[in-house]
Parts: structure tokens; sequence; C-alpha cells
């Protein structure tokens, strides 16, 4: 790889990087989306600019527009009836639990990153060199810790939604862009979105329902309509 | 272990007739469920009759494997090889499948017909194709691609299927599962992300040969076992299987515990068996795990009050017997004889509990429409007015019980016998434990269904198929026991 | 010439009479009782080639493999035939005496499905030929005297199940355990094979033992003997027709007839008592037959003293197994038979005490040899059996007994005989004093509890002739035992057969 390449990628990285903390972290829940949007935006450049142009092209359709229409439907823009919108993620957990979540995210970022090492034995000497990897990794940390925390609904699917592309990034980073890898990432982005639609059709139907925006606490489902 | 799924170059070429076979096995499912949407049948006749074709390439499928023991097939598409195997193993779980989804098929209408479900009814057909058609292909699938799509497919399916009846309380429990389900599932692309960037390669008989035991073997191992063992509802990761049980229809719920769960363990034992071969700790772990299994499982079928968390809470407790069985499998140090014997038990389990399981929520499901209520106190003299259903619970529970002469009684004979030999007492006494504890609670249901004194309710008349099909099921795990010997035999012509 | 067929015909007449009443409507009564009888009938038929076939000196044999390395067999083997025959008759008694004590009850279906498929269990119990068919006839007769105990849907009947549910699955399990050290530890192991286990006494002594507790613990639950006898005496509950099973057939019977089988067949006798574990097997069946009569005569219901009259007669059984000599087994195998019809017919005249005169205590009998004579005769003829006193069978098994003690030089136990007769005779002739001797209802003094007039003669026909016959069998078992296939001459036949090979 030539350096000034790198940079593009170091670039690249760091924008997904950024992107997917804000929309894991942001309660405002509309900006959060807007933010996924974004981020998978730059997933389809890093994939054009890794070669996989046919990557891309399903990462812009499954990822941007049809995954983002889904969360815009669960949001409830596309209903104009009284029926509730969701803007804001108003619950606040426990400290405890939010530290239990943060060591969950680092013992993984550990494991994770350990068989990268022994994967790609070159990353021990210049971690560096391959940035949409560490990218990756540190993304699917972010979004597994934010996945086991959050307790709103539409912020675990957001959460899902990175934890995968940060995979694709990670299978991409390790396995390169072959057809058997392309293969697999494609099949992931349609199950992700096949996924997030039906998360999204649930969610509205909660919403309906009961009004139920996050899952029980003790992680019992609420028993309300006999 | 390897040659055991039939992962090595078979001599014979497949016949046009098999091709054939296969391609309707895999496709027709779909193909009649997308058909079944469009025009729902009302009656079982039509699903019966459309069924047949179906159950016929099994029945090709099996005569040609019991000819040639191995069959392979490759396709090459955009750079992306496909291969598929048919061995005896996975020739009787693709009958299983097939059996069961047909039954599951003929009992659904006689279901949509008596609970009024709506517009949502219809549905459930191209769901059930869809799932049974990904089933058929994870028993057959090589590679690592196949696999995933098919195991996201059923997953996908089987969470549409549970939601269908649209009950709040069910809508909760499915939201769990998907979401459990899509992460389990990311795990298990990360687990094949690391053996791709790894070894290079995705098919099965190519990576048992390269595989090494090392850093990486493992932790793919892990990730690949906790994104299965989530979607199997492997303790502890069972906490979702009974709430999303509990609100489904009967002849989802059937067709999940019979056989989605079986196909997340088959996957995990298959791709173990290939990173992990002779490995202490990791099978020991899950052995561990899955007595906890028997007992808390046991322990929770006990305690419900529910009749379908009672059905849902006795399948943790039956995967805790397979879980068990892990060492004897995949451990080091285990004679041929105790492994070949360990072998034959788990599978003879495994199709015995799918039987058995069927039968149960079916019959289960029945009582449940039949009186109206779902708790164990409603079932009280249901002895007298319901007899063939409760028949039916009690030929299937003696399946689950272990009891002589089932299926889960022979599996279990075969699995003690191993672990006699390779002396893991402890085992032993899950077992055993098992036996009893499940007794325990399967008598709770037949001490208040013998219960004379309780005021009479109103009754609802089935459909007049509706309990012949689970009894039908429940027979087959039943005479399985006795009957082992012929598909023992099958599995055994495939090796050493 | 192997007629494989013949085993098999007689284990599935009464499996798909159970299959055919289960397909029948409740309704059916006059379908349902024709069947059973046809059945019952046919199954005798059957039972009586059989035994003609053994003595002509043939085994019949049928078998298919069901896993490597383990079958199902079926074997006709003189043992067997007599645990057959006893079966099969007391089966025709009891269902004609069933289908006149339910008269117009609910749930009759379901009673003569189970009971059907517990007659089947117990003469697949009498015919399996190793342990593993034995094993899941063991099973079945478990699952499917459940439903018996509890038929009559009461907390009582609900709870009494319960405890035999948790006795007898337990006892499963042990079973299981000890089958399974056993296969492991010598492959299959036919009851017909000639040779012991006697090869591997000197490399797994301790094993052999371990096993041999496992198999007669798991064994000995059923067999009622004592501390595992607590199900017993509840499983009363349950109808008399069933309890007369329970107690003088199937049950027990099936127990004690597994420890047979396991101590002659698979063990060898003389294994056992080189493993020293038929000493102590006399010594619990002793303090068995002791505690259980001990505890009869406390009680002061009818039913329940009986049961406890039972566990204490079926351990004369095993006792006789364990003193090691032909007289011995030949009193065994005797009392096997004879304490079955005799059992079986203090249970009809219990239950027909309690129909027709609403009789449940021992202290309402007063006086009701007047009332009912032929019940009361029968009653007599079982108790006075019971006590062992000549013509009746009883005596015959007690005087071998005797005889094999004295040769076997174990004088303590003609002490626990002697004991137990007089035991015996104190729970046995207060009632018969009652019956006879005492002023009751029939003189006109007080009156029954509740009474019906259920038929011409003194209580309904079903329910009498059955009786009789079994009250006439046990007479005759004791006044005609010299004769050919009488209870004592197939018994000779068999010990002879163990010990004179």
């Amino acid at each position: 790889m030539i350096a000034s390449f790198d940079a593009i990628e170091t670039l690249l990285a760091l924008c997904l990087t950024v992107a997917a903390l804000a929309c894991l972290f942001d309660r405002h829940l509309v900006r959060a989306c807007c933010f996924f949007i974004a981020f998978a935006f730059t997933m389809t450049l890093a994939w054009w600019l890794l070669g996989a142009p046919w990557l891309a092209a399903a990462e812009l359709l499954l990822g941007v527009v049809l995954t983002g229409l889904c969360f815009f439907y669960a949001l409830g823009i596309f209903s104009p009836d009284a029926s509730p919108k969701l803007m804001r993620d108003s619950l606040h957990e426990p400290w405890s639990r939010a530290v239990a979540r943060l060591v969950l995210a680092l013992g993984w970022f550990v494991m994770v990153g350990a068989a990268i090492r022994y994967v790609i034995a070159e990353m021990v000497y210049s971690p560096t060199e391959h940035p949409l990897l560490l990218a990756g990794i540190i993304i699917i940390a972010c979004a597994l810790g934010a996945f086991a925390l959050h307790r709103h609904l539409l912020r675990r699917l957001l959460a899902f939604n990175i934890l995968g592309s940060g995979v694709f990034m990670l299978l991409a980073g390790v396995a390169g862009t072959s057809p058997a890898a392309q293969a697999l990432i494609t099949v992931g982005l349609c199950i992700a979105w096949l996924g997030s639609m039906l998360a999204a059709l649930l969610i509205r139907q909660l919403l309906h329902l009961e009004g139920v925006e996050v899952l029980g606490h003790d992680g019992e489902p609420k028993e309300q309509a006999k | 272990m390897i040659w055991r799924f039939g992962l090595f170059d078979s001599t014979f070429e497949p016949l046009v007739t098999t091709h054939w076979a296969l391609v309707i096995a895999l496709c027709l499912p779909l193909i009649l469920g997308l058909l079944a949407a469009l025009l729902p049948p009302k009656k079982a006749w039509p699903v019966a009759l459309a069924g047949v074709p179906v159950l016929a390439s099994g029945v090709v499928l099996l005569v040609a494997v019991a000819q040639v023991q191995l069959l392979q097939w490759q396709w090459e598409i955009l750079g992306v090889s496909i291969a598929l195997r048919l061995n005896a193993l996975s020739v009787l779980l693709l009958l299983m499948t097939q059996w069961i989804g047909f039954a599951a098929a003929l009992y659904t209408p006689g279901q949509l017909r008596l609970t009024a479900t709506g517009p949502l009814g219809r549905w459930l057909w191209p769901l059930m194709g869809v799932l049974i058609s990904a089933l058929s292909l994870i028993w057959l699938a090589t590679d690592l691609l196949t696999l995933y799509i098919a195991l996201e497919l059923m997953g996908l399916a089987a969470v549409g299927m549970l939601l269908l009846s649209g009950k709040a309380a069910a809508l909760l429990a499915g939201t769990r599962y998907l979401l459990l389900a899509l992460v389990g599932s990311l795990a298990y692309l990360l687990g094949v992300a690391l053996i791709l960037g790894h070894w290079g390669r995705l098919d099965l008989q190519g990576l048992a040969e390269v595989v090494e035991l090392g850093p990486v073997a493992w932790i793919a191992a892990a990730l690949i076992g906790a994104g299965l063992a989530l979607k199997a509802a492997l303790f502890p990761l069972h906490g979702w299987l009974s709430p999303v049980h509990g609100n489904a229809w009967t002849p989802v719920s059937a067709l999940h515990a019979a056989l989605v769960i079986k196909a997340s363990l088959f996957m995990l034992l298959q791709l173990w068996s290939i990173l992990l071969p002779d490995t202490f700790y990791a099978p020991r772990l899950i052995a561990w795990l899955g007595m906890l299994a028997i007992v808390w499982g046991g322990l929770l079928a006990w305690r419900t009050d529910s009749l379908k968390t009672l059905v849902a809470s006795s399948t943790v407790a039956q995967l805790g017997y397979l879980m068990v069985v892990f060492p004897l499998l995949l451990g080091p140090d285990i004679e041929l004889l105790a492994r070949s014997l360990a072998w034959e038990g788990f599978w003879l389990q495994l199709m015995g509990h799918a039987f058995a399981k069927a039968a149960m929520f079916m019959a289960a499901g029945n009582l449940i429409l039949a009186t109206g209520e779902s708790t164990l106190k409603g079932l009280a003299g249901s002895s007298r007015r319901l007899p063939l259903s409760l028949l039916v619970f009690g030929i299937a529970s003696i399946t689950l019980m272990g009891l002589p002469p089932s299926a889960g009684f022979t599996a279990k004979w075969l699995l003690l016998q191993a672990m006699v030999m390779s002396q893991q007492w402890w085992a032993v006494a899950a077992l055993l434990i098992g036996t009893l504890l499940s007794a325990a609670y399967i008598f709770r249901v037949f001490r208040y269904s013998f219960d004379e004194t309780a005021p009479r309710h109103h009754y609802q008349p089935l459909a007049p198929g509706m309990d012949l099909i689970a009894l039908t099921l429940a027979l087959i795990a039943l005479v399985l026991g006795l009957l082992a010997h012929f598909p023992l035999e099958l599995m055994h012509g495939g090796g050493v | 010439m192997n007629a494989a067929w013949l085993p098999l015909t007689a284990l599935a007449t009464s499996l798909l009479v159970t299959v055919v009443i289960f397909a029948l409507p409740e309704e059916a009564r006059k379908a349902r009782t024709i069947i059973n009888l046809l059945a019952a009938v046919a199954k005798i038929v059957l039972v009586i080639l059989m035994v003609r076939r053994v003595a002509a000196g043939h085994e019949d044999v049928f078998s298919f493999q069901v896993v490597g390395g383990i079958d199902f067999v079926l074997r006709a083997d003189a043992l067997g035939v007599m645990f057959a025959g006893l079966s099969s008759l007391l089966w025709l008694c009891t269902t004609i005496y069933a289908i006149g004590y339910l008269e117009g009850s609910a749930n009759r279906k379901r009673f003569f499905g189970f009971f059907s498929l517990c007659v089947a269990s117990t003469l697949g119990i009498a015919l399996s030929d190793n342990l593993f068919t034995f094993l899941i006839f063991y099973e079945m007769l478990t699952l499917s005297t459940y439903p018996l105990v509890v038929h009559s849907g009461t907390d009582k009947a609900l709870n009494a199940g319960r405890v035999y549910l948790r006795y007898t699955l337990t006892a499963g399990v042990v079973l299981l355990l000890g089958t399974v050290l056993l296969y492991s530890l010598t492959g299959e192991h036919s009851f017909s094979s000639e040779e012991g286990l006697g090869d591997y006494l000197n490399d797994h002594r301790g094993l052999l033992t371990l096993i041999f507790a496992l198999l007669v613990g798991g064994l000995a639950v059923k067999a009622a003997m004592v501390p595992l006898h607590g199900w017993l005496p509840r499983a009363m509950v349950a109808p008399a027709p069933v309890s007369a099973l329970l107690h003088a057939v199937a049950v027990v019977k099936a127990g004690a007839f597994g420890i047979l089988r396991v101590i002659y067949d698979l063990y060898g006798i003389e294994l056992s008592v080189e493993l020293g574990v038929t000493t102590v097997l006399a010594v619990a069946a002793s303090i068995t037959i002791i505690y259980g009569s001990l505890r009869a005569i406390a009680q002061t219901e009818l039913k329940p003293r009986l049961a406890f009259s039972t566990i204490s007669q079926v351990s004369y059984v095993i006792l006789g197994v364990s003193l090691f000599g032909p007289f011995g087994t030949i009193g065994a195998l005797a009392h096997l038979l004879h304490q079955g019809l005799m059992k079986v017919t203090l249970f009809f005249c219990a239950g027909n005490y309690a129909e027709e005169l609403g009789i449940h205590r021992i202290d309402e009998m007063d006086g009701a040899g007047k009332r009912m004579p032929l019940t009361s005769i029968a009653f007599t003829v079982g108790a006075l059996g019971m006590i062992g006193l000549p013509p009746v069978a009883g005596f015959i098994t007690k005087w071998y007994l005797g005889i094999g003690a004295i040769q076997a030089e174990m004088y303590w136990v003609v002490v626990v005989l002697v004991a137990s007769s007089t035991l015996n005779a104190m729970y046995f002739l207060p009632i018969l004093h009652r019956l006879w001797f005492r002023l009751g209802p029939a003189h006109g003094k007080g009156q029954w509890p509740k009474e019906q007039r259920l038929g011409r003669l003194e209580t309904h026909g079903w329910l009498l002739w059955p009786m009789v016959f079994t009250a006439l069998a046990s007479l005759g078992a004791g006044l005609l035992a010299g004769m050919p296939f009488s209870p004592l001459d197939w018994a000779t036949r068999v010990a002879i057969g163990e010990y004179l090979p």
C-alpha cells in the first residue's frame, strides 16, 4: 500500500469511529439515526476504497437506504397520525450497570485484539498500518457495550447495526476482499437489514399496543395483555 | 470425528434422480410456502397432498445414501464455492425435519381455524416453508458460508413465526429473541472471519485438514460456540426460550423446539469437532453447564404453573443431556467403542426428543385449546374429557423421561454405557437425576389431570386430525426406541 | 422347532386389547367386556400351549436386535411360563371381577386399558430373557399401574400415586444403573445361558456385589421389602380389583420374580452364596416377614391389614431363594403361585364386603358369615392358607421352607417361620371369629354401614364367581399338590432344572 492511500484510510477510520460513537451515545434519537446514515455512508466509501465496488453498492442500498428507512419508520416519522413519535431516550442507567458493561466491552476488546494479533502477525509491530481494522475492533467493542447497556429498543437496534458493520469491517480487514469474504459480508448485510426491518415493525407495534419502548427490567417481558 | 460427519471424499457421483430429489427437498418447501401464502389452505388434505413430493424426495435420498453411504455436490458461483454432502446422519436429520415439518403443516389449518387468527395467519405458511428449506440446508451444507446463510434464514423465519400470534407479550419476548439471535449470528460471523483470515478457506473438509490447535482456533471456536449456544438456548443462555414459547402458536412451538434449536446444536458440534478435536477443557465446560442445565431446567419445569412453560423448560433440561455427552464426542483419550456408543446415543436422543417434543407441544396446545386454560390447574378433570390429548402427552413424556421402550430410553442406555466405560460418573449421576426430575414435573401434569373433584368446564371440540397427528409423532418417538437398530446401522455404514 | 410366534402372540394379545379398548368409545361397554374376556381366554390358551411346549422340552424364543449388542428377547422357559400362567389365570378372574365391581362407575375405558397394559407388562416380565427386556417391561408396569392407583381421582388417591411413583421410579433408576453397569462388564447376558457370572468373580468381586445390591435394591421396592415398602399400604386406595392385581400378581410379584431371575439365572445360586449376598437377603426377608405381620396386627381396617400381610408374605419367596437348597427353592417358587391365589381371594372378599355391605373396618364384620356365606367361606380358606394350615396351599410352602431351612442348617429361619405363622394367626383368626361367631346385623343386631342388594345371590354374580374360583384353586393347589402340572409339581421341575443341570 502506498503512503498517501494510508492517510485517506486513516481519515476514513477516524470518521467511522466518530460517527459510530456519536450514533451510539446520542440520546436524541433522530440525530442518532442521522449519524447512523452518515456512518453507513462512510462504510460505503470504505468499501469503494478497498476495491469492492459491488459491496459498496450493496452497502449503499441495504445499509444506507433501506436500513435508514427502517429506522425512520421506527421513529414514527412516516406515520402522520396521532401515534407517538420517538424523540429522546430518557432512561437513565445506574452506574453499576454502566461499569459492568464497560468491563464487558473491554474484555471483548482484549479478546478480539489478541485473536487479530495471531491472525495478522505484523499487527504487533505496527498497529497503525491497518487503521480500518483497528477502527473495526474499537467500533465492535463500543457497540457491544452499548448494546448491553441501553434498554431503549431503538438504541439497541442501532447498536446492533453498528456492531454488524464493525464485524464486516473486521472481516474485510483480516480476510481481504476475496469473493468468499464479499459473499459473507453481503449476506450479513441482507440479514442485518431483514432483522432491522423486523425489529422496526416490532418497535412500532409494541408502541402502538402498549406504549412500551424497552424490554422488561429483569429480562422478563411484562405480562400485561392476557 | 470428522468422518462421522461425512467430511471426506465420496467415491460415487450422485445419480440424476438424486439431483432432482435434492432440489425438491431443498426448494419445494419454500415454493409451497409461498403458494400457500397466496392461497391459504382451509383444510388439511391439500397440505397433505402437497407434502407428498417432499416426503418422497426424502425417501429417495435415503435409498441413495443407503446404497453409497456418501454423496457430495459442489458448485462454483462467482468465485464462491458451495458444497453439500449427504451422509447417513444428514439424511436422517433431513427425514426428521420433513416429517415433523409435515406434521406441523398438517396441524396448522385446524389451529388457524379454531383460534381465529386473523390476517396474520397466512404469513405462517411462507415462514414455515423458509424454515424447513433452511433446516434441510443446514443438515447438508459443508461450507461456512452456506451454513451462515441457512442459519440466518432459519433464525429470522423462526422469529417471524413466533411473533405471529401478535399479543404484546409475544412481541416483547420475540423482540428479545430477535436481538439476541442477531447478536449471536454476529458472533458466529466474527468466528468465521477469523477462520477465513487465518486459513483462507471456508469449506469444512479442507478446514479439517489444515486446522491446527492454537489461539485462533480457540477464539474462533469460542465465538462460534457462544453465538450458536445462544441460538440453541444452551444453559445459561436459555432465558429467552420459555417466554417465546408461552404465547406462540402450537405448530410454531413444535417446530421451534423440535428442530430450530437442534440445528444450532448440530452446527456447534460439527464445527467444534473440526476446530477443537481432542481438547479437554472446552467440551468439559459444556458438559458441566449441561449438568446444571439438567437440574435447573428440571427445577424450572417443576415449579412452573403454566403448561407451556413446563414443556419449554423441559427443553432446556433435555438439551442438558446432549451437552453432557460433549466430552465423550470431542474429548481426548476416549475409547473407540465408548465414543461410537456416545455418538449413536447423542443422535438417537436428539431425534427422539425432536419427535417427542413436537408431539408434546401439540398435545399441550390441544389441551390448552380445548380447556381454554393455560395453567396446570386448568387441566383438572381433563383425563375424563380429553383422554386422547392426555394420552399423547403421556406417550411423548415417556420419551422425555427416558423410560422404556422409547427412543429416550435406548439413547440413555447407550449414553450411560459410554459414560460408564469412560468412567464419567458425574455424567451418569446427571443423567439419572435428570430422569427423576423429569418424572417429577411430568407427573405433576397428570396429577392435575386425574383430579376428579374439580368443577367441569366448557370444552371446545378439536378438529378431528389434531390429536392423531400428535399421536403419530409421539408413537414415532416411542417406536424409535425399539427399532433404533435401523437408523444406527445406517449411520454405522459411513465409517470404520 | 422354534415357535417364535408363541411368546410374541401371548404378549400381543393383551397389548392389542389395550389398543382396541383405547380406540373404543367409553360407552361401548358390551364390546369392551367381550373383547376383554375373549383376550383373557385366548391368553390362557396360549400360555397352556407354552406350558405344554416347555414340558416337552422346547423353549420358544423370539428376538430382534435393538441396537448393536443389545437384543430384545422373549423366551418361554419353565420359570417364566410359571409366572405367565399365574398372571394370565388371575387376569381372567380379575377382569371378570372388575367388570362387576366397576359397574356404572366413570372412566372404565381408561381403567380397562391400563389394566390390560399392566397385565401385558407382567407377561413381558415373565417371558423376558435378558435384563434389558426385563427392564422395558418392568418400567412399563410402573407406568401402567399409576393410572390404576389414582383411578378414583381423590386427593388421597393422587397422593398415593405420587408416593408410588417416588418409590418405583427411583427404584427404576437404580435398577437401570445396575443393569448398565452389568452390561458394561459382561456384555449381553441371557437368563438362559448356562454359565453364570462366575468368570468375573476373581477380578471384579466388589463390582459384582455392587451390581447385585443395585439390582436387588431396585427390585426390592416393588417386592415391598422393608424399608422400601412404604408405597404399598398407601396404594390401598385403589379399587379392589386393582389392589388384588397389585398385591397378588403384578407388582409385588414382579419384584420378587425379578429377584429370582437375578439370583438363579443371572448370577447363579453358587455365585450368590459365594458373594455372601444370600445371607443378607435372608436376614432382610426375615425382618420384612416379622415387621409386616406386626404392622398387620395393628391395622383396624381390612385392606391395610391385607396389605401388610402381603408385605410379609412376599418375602417368603425371597427367604426361600436365599436358603440355598432345592427345598427352599421349591418352597419359594410354589409360594409365588400359592400366595397369588390366596391373596387374590382375600382381596376379592374384601372388595365384596365393601361393595355389598359397605364394610371397611374389621370391627364392622361381626356376623357377616351369615349374610354372605360364600364370601366368608372363601375368606376363611384364604386366611387359613395364609396362616399355613393344611390342606390349603399355604401349608405346602411353609412345609417346604421349613425343610429347606433345616437342610441349610439355618435354624433361626425355622424360628422366623413359626413366629410368622403365629403372628398370621393372630391377625387372621380374630377376623374369622367375628365372621362366624359374633352376632351382627345379620342376626338383627345393629346395621351394616351401607348395604346394597347387588344380586340374587349374596352379591353380584360377576363379583362372586371369580372369588369362588380362586378359593377353590387355592384349596385345590394344596389338596392336589402331587398331581402333574400342579404349582408344586411345576416348581419342583424348575428347581430341579436349577440344581441338576
